[in-house]
C-alpha cells in the first residue's frame, strides 16, 4: 500500500511540473494587468482584444483551414499508401518504402522546412497558403501511414478470405469489411495529423510568406516583439481546443460506452 | 452410381506450391446431397483440396469441374460453394445479423428474402435469440454456429467445413457432430468436412476420403473403411489396430504367429506375404485352452468403458484387447477371434485392384 501512495504521489508531481507553465499562462491570461509581472486583477479584456484582432482571428482561421485540408489529404494518401505496402507481395520493397516513411518521421523539422524551402524556390512556387498546405500534407502523410498500418497487420487475412468466399468483388470486401476494420486507425491518423499541423512551427516557418501566417508563427513573432497577454488568451483557447480533441479521440477509440444499435 | 452426375469432380489434379507437390493425381467424384469428409493426419492435403474447390488455389495439373463445367481459374467470389472456417472468420464490424446477411445482401436480394433467409439459417442453427449479439459476446460454439448460418444463407451447393469443430471442447464438438449431419439431412446439400478425427469422420459421413501425403489412400463408406482398410496406414489410422505380418497359403487360409488360421479373404497369390488386421474389440481373453492364441497379459488400462489390455504372444507380438472385464497382468491366457474378425492386407495394392478383387470373391457368396 505505501509503495502505491508513494508511485501517486510521485506521478501528481510530474503532472504538475508538466501542467505547470501551461496553467501558469492560462491564469495569467486573465490578469487585468499588462505583463505576467504579478497578478493585478481578474479581466477579460485579452480575450475581447483577441477577438477584435481581425488579423489574429485570420491567422486562426487559416491556421484551422490548412490544418483541416491537409490532414484530410494526407489520410486519404497515407491510407492508400498503406494499403498499398500491405498488400504488396514483394516484401523487400515495402520495407524499404517503409524505412523512408519513419526516416521522415524522425528527421527534424528544420530540416524538412528547409528542403522544403529550397524546394518551392527551385520550382519557383510562391510562398503561401499553397506552399504551407502541401508541406503540411508532406510531413502528415507518414504519420497516417504509421497508424493505419499496425491496423491493417492486426487485421486477421482469413476475414477477407471469408468475404471473398460469400461472394464478394474486391472492392466490396475493401469497403465493407477492411475499411471499417482499420477505420478507428484512420481517425486516429487524421486526428494526430490534424494536432501536428496545429501546432507546427518550423515547417511553416520556412515555407510561408506574402502575409500568410498560421498561429504558431504568428505567436512567435508577437511573443519576440515584447508580451502581451492576447498571447495567453489565445494560447488558452488553443489549449482548450486540443483538451476537446484529445477527448473526442478518446471516444472514437473507447466505442464502448454507448450502445450501438 | 454411374448415372448420378457428380456435383464436383476431381480429374487427375495435382497441385505445387513452390516446388513442393502437395496433391498427387486426385481423382475424386462428390454427388449431391451426401456428407463427405476428408480425412487425414495435417499436412496430408485435405484442407489443400478444400482450397482448389472454394476457389482460393487453382490446380497445377488437371481439372476441377463443379456441375460439369471445368472452374480451375474461376475465383471464389463466383462459385456457388461456400465455407465455414476452422477460427470462424466473422466479421468483427458486424452483429449476428449483419454476418449472416453479408451474402445474401451481395447477392442483392430483395430485402425481405434477406430478412427471411437470415432468420431461417439462425433459427436453423438455434440462434433466433442472438440476432442483435456483438459476435464478441459469442462463446465458442455460438461463433461457429453462426458462421455455419452465414455460409447457408448464400445457398450453396455445396458447403466446405474446414476443421470447423477442431476447437472445441469435447462434449460441444460430439453435440455439433450431431447438429450438423442433422443440418445437412434436413437441407439436403452436399457437405465436405475436413478433420483428422476418425471418430468425427466415422460418425458423421456417408463417404469418407482417407489422405496422406497429399494421396487419397482409400475411399468408401465409414464400415468400409473400419472393416477392411486397404493398408497399414488406413488400419492405423482409423481406429485401434493390431497390425502383424503373416503370409497368405491360399483363398480363406492365413498364418501368422506360427499358426494356421481360418479366414474370409481371397484373391492373393499362394504363400504371398500379407498384413493381417484384427480390430481390439474383436479379440475375447479367454481359457488358455480355449483360445486360438496363447499371450501373456502385459499391462492394462482403464478407459471408462472398457479395458485396453495388452498382451504379449509367444511369437513377441504385441496385442491390444479390449474388454469390459479386467485381466490379471502376468497371467497366461488365450485369445479368441472368428475367422471375419482378420482382414488381409496386400502390400503396396491399389484402391482399384483392391476393389476389384474384393468383388471378385465377395461375388461368389
Amino acid at each position: 500500500m505505501k509503495k502505491l501512495a508513494i508511485g501517486k504521489i510521485y506521478l501528481i508531481f510530474v503532472f504538475i511540473l508538466l501542467y505547470l507553465p501551461i496553467f501558469y499562462l492560462i491564469v495569467y491570461s486573465f490578469n487585468s494587468g499588462q505583463s505576467m509581472n504579478g497578478w493585478a486583477g481578474f479581466t477579460f479584456n485579452h480575450y475581447h482584444e483577441l477577438f477584435s484582432d481581425a488579423r489574429m482571428i485570420e491567422i486562426v482561421l487559416n491556421t484551422l483551414i490548412v490544418a483541416v485540408l491537409s490532414s484530410l489529404i494526407s489520410t486519404i494518401i497515407g491510407t492508400i499508401g498503406a494499403y498499398w505496402i500491405y498488400q504488396t507481395k514483394n516484401k523487400k520493397i515495402a520495407n524499404r518504402i517503409l524505412s523512408l516513411n519513419s526516416v521522415l518521421l524522425v528527421s527534424p523539422d528544420v530540416i524538412i522546412g528547409a528542403s522544403f524551402l529550397i524546394l518551392f524556390t527551385v520550382v519557383g512556387m510562391q510562398l503561401g497558403f499553397l506552399s504551407v498546405l502541401l508541406s503540411h500534407v508532406a510531413f502528415s502523410i507518414p504519420i497516417v501511414v504509421l497508424m493505419v498500418l499496425p491496423k491493417l497487420k492486426e487485421m486477421p487475412k482469413t476475414i477477407i478470405e471469408a468475404s471473398d468466399d460469400l461472394g464478394a468483388t474486391g472492392y466490396q470486401t475493401l469497403s465493407n469489411i477492411i475499411l471499417p476494420y482499420i477505420q478507428p486507425g484512420i481517425l486516429a491518423g487524421f486526428f494526430m495529423a490534424l494536432t501536428y499541423s496545429l501546432d507546427d512551427f518550423a515547417v511553416t516557418f520556412f515555407v510561408t510568406g506574402n502575409g500568410f501566417s498560421t498561429m504558431a508563427v504568428e505567436i512567435y513573432s508577437r511573443a519576440r516583439r515584447g508580451t502581451s497577454l492576447e498571447i495567453n488568451a489565445l494560447s488558452a483557447i488553443m489549449f482548450l481546443v486540443s483538451l476537446f480533441l484529445v477527448l473526442i479521440y478518446y471516444f472514437i477509440s473507447n466505442p464502448k460506452k454507448g450502445g450501438k444499435k | 452410381m454411374a448415372d448420378i452426375k457428380p456435383i464436383i469432380e476431381f480429374k487427375n489434379v495435382s497441385l505445387d506450391y513452390q516446388d513442393n507437390r502437395v496433391l498427387h493425381n486426385i481423382d475424386l467424384e462428390i454427388e449431391q446431397g451426401k456428407f463427405y469428409t476428408l480425412l487425414g493426419p495435417s499436412g496430408s492435403g485435405k484442407s489443400t483440396i478444400l482450397s482448389l474447390i472454394s476457389g482460393k488455389n487453382s490446380p497445377s495439373e488437371g481439372d476441377v469441374l463443379i456441375d460439369g463445367k471445368i472452374v480451375n481459374e474461376l475465383p471464389a467470389n463466383k462459385r456457388e460453394v461456400n465455407t465455414v472456417f476452422q477460427n470462424y472468420n466473422l466479421f468483427p464490424n458486424m452483429n449476428v445479423y449483419e454476418n449472416v446477411a453479408y451474402g445474401p445482401k451481395l447477392k442483392k436480394l430483395p430485402a425481405k428474402k434477406i430478412d427471411q433467409l437470415v432468420k431461417d439459417m439462425l433459427s436453423l442453427v438455434r440462434l433466433s435469440d442472438f440476432e442483435q449479439n456483438e459476435i464478441t459476446e459469442l462463446s465458442g460454439g455460438q461463433q461457429q454456429r453462426v458462421a455455419i448460418a452465414r455460409a447457408l444463407a448464400n445457398e450453396p451447393k455445396v458447403l466446405l467445413l474446414d476443421e470447423p469443430l477442431s476447437a472445441l471442447d469435447y462434449k460441444l464438438r460430439k453435440e455439433m457432430q450431431y447438429e450438423l449431419r442433422e443440418i445437412q439431412q434436413r437441407l439436403g446439400i452436399t457437405f465436405i468436412f475436413v478433420t483428422h478425427d476418425q471418430e468425427e469422420a466415422l460418425a458423421m459421413s456417408d463417404w469418407i476420403f482417407v489422405m496422406q501425403n497429399g494421396r487419397i489412400e482409400q475411399s468408401g463408406t465409414p464400415v468400409d473403411i473400419y472393416d477392411e482398410p486397404i493398408n497399414h496406414f488406413v488400419a492405423d489410422f482409423i481406429g485401434e489396430a493390431n497390425i502383424i505380418e503373416g503370409i497368405m497359403k491360399e483363398d480363406y487360409l492365413v498364418s501368422f504367429v506360427g499358426k494356421e488360421f481360418k479366414n474370409v479373404d481371397a484373391g492373393m497369390k499362394p504363400n504371398e506375404r500379407v498384413e493381417i488386421v484384427i480390430r481390439p474389440e474383436d479379440l475375447d481373453i479367454v481359457a488358455p485352452s480355449k483360445g486360438k492364441l496363447q499371450v501373456t497379459i502385459d499391462d492394462q488400462s482403464f478407459r471408462g468403458d472398457f479395458y485396453e489390455i495388452t498382451a504379449i504372444d509367444d511369437a513377441g507380438n504385441e496385442w491390444s484387447i479390449q474388454e469390459t472385464n479386467p485381466a490379471k497382468i502376468g497371467q497366461r491366457r488365450g485369445l479368441k477371434f472368428d475367422p471375419e474378425d482378420i482382414h488381409i492386407m496386400r502390400f503396396n495394392e491399389t484402391e482399384e485392384d483392391f476393389d476389384s478383387r474384393l468383388e471378385s470373391y465377395e461375388g461368389e457368396e
